[in-house]
């Protein structure tokens, strides 16, 4: 176990120099994150100025879950971007994921260690600013357990989009090639909880909490921070959840993984 | 000219040949179709029309905004860029045809496969789930193949051109993003054009995107007619010719500029 983060450590620092040796195309790759989360907000933004609201959430409200999603899946992006399905599905493409396979190193430790998006801060910074900005049209009443309870918001929704990220990297084992029906759980689930979970119809809600517990993530912990009534009518513990369904959807994701390790067979290239 | 639909000719078939990625890509287009129109029918609420866009427009707007991804390569489109990293480019350049055409002609090719297997097929396929709207008179029917043609001649343009940068720069994935990110906000893929304010109306219309996608858009669901909508053929036309022409001139900088390491 020591071993493994100590290859991690190692892994990562020859990432990071790698990624900061071009520094202008960095930088630009950087800016282009935030670009792109920047013009999404603000296409969002303005279209609330005609509309004053989506289903009784003020644009400050669906900022904070916006924030809260872009802040999180952008950290996960980066640290668990060697899980990155359209990446990691060429790899076992290419067979280059086999050479990690012959190493006789833990080969989670070895996939986390392949990239780290770096040029991802660029989104990251993008997302506390729009959760700033949330703050300043609709300031929250802090309490001590609202202040303690947000970075494990934020830390289970790391987990929550990693483990999708685990889930697709592991079915690119069996479909090689169309990994872009993934981006649904991953960019779609991303999509779907940056909005307030009471637009949808039902089916498509019932989905995103039996299913894949995507509404314990950040559409009742939102409810909690912005102490909103729910409409759903969950028990008052739901906003709490986070964390357990973080948890349960990363360990799934890992049972998945080593389930996909155990059968793995190589593509022959 | 026949060398340059044999060209599209052999790109056809080669992009009938990615059967699972069409397929996966169209169901990844139809689920986010779906989400996209949850959001905006909530958005819209109780209201019935919004800048003359009705409930319906806006569904017709999400799904064909779907549909057009592939079409366009909204997503990104790195070929050319690539072929001069791997130095391929030395090969395209000697043959026997202006660059520009050589690359347009397979784009075509790229472009009708995935018109007809992703973009129509979306199509009917959302009819399934949703009342769409369509266009209402036969003058918009006309228009509409014209707009749709125009709308990939002036995305293949765009795409064109910023992949040219990777002729000044060992790694121009990173520019080329920034000319995708902005063809989503300004084209109206991200949101409806007419929702936004007039200021922002104003700021795209000063780019050539809104007649990417929103031209076709409004004309699909109706809300073009007449005078306006001879106008935006007309303006498509021209922001066609003239990316075109920029094109042109930039390709014999670019050109100028390259140097091909033998091995």
């Amino acid at each position: 176990m020591r071993h493994s983060f100590e290859l991690y450590h190692r892994l990562l620092s020859v990432q990071l120099r790698s990624q900061l040796q071009y520094r202008f195309s960095f930088l630009l790759e950087m800016f282009s994150t935030a670009f792109v989360v920047l013009l999404e907000f603000a296409s969002i933004a303005l279209v609330f100025e005609r509309f004053g609201h989506i289903k009784g959430w003020s644009l400050g409200e669906v900022a904070f879950l916006y924030g809260l999603v872009e802040t999180a899946f952008g950290l996960m992006d980066m640290v668990f971007s060697g899980f990155d399905p359209q990446r990691f599905g060429q790899s076992v493409r290419r067979g280059t994921f086999d050479q990690l396979l012959l190493r006789p190193i833990n080969i989670t430790a070895q996939v986390m260690g392949s990239d780290f998006a770096l040029r991802r801060l660029g989104k990251i910074a993008l997302g506390i600013g729009i959760l700033a900005y949330a703050l300043a049209l609709n300031p929250i009443t802090w309490t001590l357990g609202k202040i303690l309870y947000l970075p494990v918001v934020v830390a289970s929704n790391i987990l929550f989009f990693g483990g999708l990220f685990v889930v697709g990297a592991t079915i690119t084992f069996w479909t090689v090639e169309s990994i872009e029906v993934i981006n649904i759980l991953t960019y779609g689930g991303s999509f779907v909880i940056s909005y307030p979970m009471h637009i949808y119809q039902q089916w498509m809600r019932h989905f995103f909490t039996y299913l894949v517990p995507a509404i314990f993530l950040t559409y009742f912990p939102a409810l909690y921070f912005l102490d909103k009534p729910d409409p759903l009518h969950f028990p008052a513990y739901a906003p709490f959840l986070s964390p357990a369904a973080g948890l349960l959807v990363w360990a799934a994701s890992m049972a998945f993984w080593h389930f996909g390790l155990k059968h793995y067979q190589s593509t022959g290239t | 000219m026949r060398l340059f639909f044999e060209l599209t000719k052999q790109s056809i078939r080669r992009h009938l040949t990615y059967r699972a990625a069409t397929l996966a890509g169209l169901v990844t287009n139809f689920v986010f179709g779906l989400m996209r129109v949850a959001v905006l029918v909530a958005l819209y609420g109780e209201a019935q029309e919004v800048e003359g866009i009705t409930v319906s427009g806006i569904i017709t707007y999400a799904c064909l905004s779907q549909a057009v991804i592939a079409y366009l390569s909204m997503f990104g489109w790195y070929e050319l860029m690539n072929s001069v990293y791997t130095g391929e480019v030395a090969a395209d350049l000697l043959k026997p045809m202006n660059y520009f055409s050589y690359w347009m002609a397979q784009d075509l090719g790229r472009a009708i496969v995935n018109l007809l297997l992703r973009g129509v097929l979306l199509m009917v396929l959302f009819s399934f789930m949703f009342e769409l709207d369509t266009p209402q008179t036969a003058i918009q029917w006309l228009a509409l193949p014209m707009a749709i043609i125009l709308g990939w001649l002036l995305s293949f343009s765009w795409r064109f051109l910023i992949n040219l940068a990777a002729f000044w720069t060992p790694n121009a994935v990173g520019f080329g993003r920034f000319g995708f990110v902005l063809s989503w906000f300004f084209s109206g893929f991200l949101m409806p054009l007419r929702l936004f304010p007039d200021w922002t109306v104003d700021l795209a219309n000063l780019t050539p995107f809104p007649h990417m996608l929103n031209t076709v858009v409004e004309l699909y669901i109706g809300v073009l007619s007449g005078a306006a909508l001879a106008q935006a053929l007309l303006m498509q036309l021209l922001w066609v010719l003239g990316l075109i022409l920029l094109g042109q001139l930039l390709m014999k900088a670019a050109v100028r500029r390259l140097v091909i390491l033998g091995g």
